[in-house]
């Protein structure tokens, strides 16, 4: 670009950091300007808050006696909406020389689908494709769509003048009930693969009690020393499996959180270009923890479905 | 937050209130992300090692290294939880 076109642009770059340096809340408490001119201090909530009851009636913030639909719910069903939209619409004329759409839609599922070949084998990968593609590409969209500057802006307010205080829209990854789903889902999945590759037999991952026996029955104490330390694992597997569920609920929530809390926090100290640095940090973290729980979802399973080790301890 | 504030009366000082305890609670809960902070660097070093050895092992190298960092920060991440619900909720 030449420098006629660069200065203008980096003059009025300038400019904008300055003001907003200035007039948000940093310079506002440095300079004792009063409250800040251009941005109102975030409310943030940890729960999210009912906009419409079925059923039931408001009161306070709650939903008594009724189901409440939440602005993560509706989030989840705007994200679900553009999903289905996506796909739907990029494939609806599938052709051998792709259009635009899809051929952005075989880039992703070609992408995934290597992945999960690649770690669990071809039979395997193709077995467990559609529900890994499915939380992949949920979680992706419910992170990314929460970019979008319409979530923190529409709602209702409590006072006419005042700033919104109900959201519509929230990223549906800050309510803990989707994570918590999810993770459901993907322990639900991993045992029933688990359980249809090896039958009733899987259990035998936690009741390790054969050495044990073994060794009682024929008094060895080495053996029962041996068998006992057999069992106490066959424990900590079961126990492990338990607390997978705990692990990726909160990696996924304690991701979106911290990042809707720090987008809301730069944005009202410095007021403008310095958050779209961190616009682009939540879109990788977006993206990352999608992966992420796509990936463990996908170790786990390939481990449940791994063919058992045959332990023979002769002593 | 009660067993402090009589722990600290009984101990002949001035008892914390619930709010102090809470807020000293918050910051002690941030604490934790220093382990998962050295854990992630323990990691990247291993990595560059690994790397710097044998560039051509890029596709085993850091797959790996990136599942194994997602499990550390989860670590970490459950520190910023209890952090957060001690703000919100306590």
């Amino acid at each position: 670009m030449s420098r006629a076109v660069v200065a203008p642009i980096a003059i009025l770059a300038g400019a904008l950091l300055l003001a907003g340096l200035i007039f948000g809340a940093i310079g506002s408490s440095l300079f004792g300007l009063g409250d800040p001119k251009l941005v109102t201090q975030p409310v943030l909530h940890l729960a999210p808050q009912p906009v419409a009851c079925i059923g039931g009636e408001f009161v306070g913030a709650v939903c008594e006696g009724g189901f409440a639909i939440t602005n993560t719910l509706i989030s989840a069903w705007l994200t679900t909406a553009v999903i289905l939209f996506f796909f739907i619409v990029g494939t609806r004329k599938a052709a051998l020389v792709p259009s635009r759409l899809q051929s952005i839609i075989e880039v992703l599922i070609e992408a995934i689908l290597g992945f999960v070949t690649s770690v669990a084998g071809e039979k395997n990968g193709r077995r467990f494709f559609p529900i890994l593609m499915t939380i992949f590409v949920f979680v992706a969209f419910n992170a990314w769509m929460a970019l979008l500057p319409i979530y923190p802006n529409v709602g209702f307010r409590a006072d006419p003048n005042g700033p919104v205080t109900t959201h519509l829209l929230r990223s549906a990854g800050t309510d803990v009930n989707l994570p918590l789903a999810l993770a459901i889902i993907s322990f639900f999945f991993v045992e029933i693969w688990g359980l249809k590759v090896h039958g009733i037999g899987y259990f035998r991952e936690f009741i390790r009690l054969g050495g044990l026996i073994k060794g009682i029955v024929k008094f060895k104490p080495g053996m029962i020393f041996y068998g006992a330390i057999n069992a106490a694992i066959g424990i900590l597997e079961a126990l492990s499996h338990m607390i997978r569920l705990l692990s990726f609920t909160f990696r996924l929530f304690g991701n979106m959180v911290a990042g809707e809390i720090v987008l809301f926090m730069v944005t009202f100290l410095v007021v403008f270009l310095v958050p779209v640095t961190f616009y682009f940090l939540e879109i990788l973290v977006g993206g990352v923890q999608a992966l992420i729980f796509t990936g463990l979802t996908l170790v786990f399973a390939v481990m449940a479905v791994a063919p058992h080790a045959e332990h023979e301890e002769e002593h | 937050m009660e067993t402090l504030a009589i722990l600290a009366a009984t101990a002949g000082g001035t008892a914390i209130g619930a709010e102090a305890a809470k807020w000293l609670g918050v910051g002690l809960a941030g604490l934790g992300l220093a382990g998962a902070g050295i854990g992630l660097g323990i990691l990247g070093n291993g990595a560059m090692n690994a790397l710097g050895r044998n560039p051509d092992a890029r596709d085993a190298i850091v797959p790996n290294m990136v599942l194994a960092l997602a499990f550390t920060e989860a670590i970490g991440i459950y520190g910023l939880v209890t952090a957060i619900l001690l703000i919100f909720v306590a």
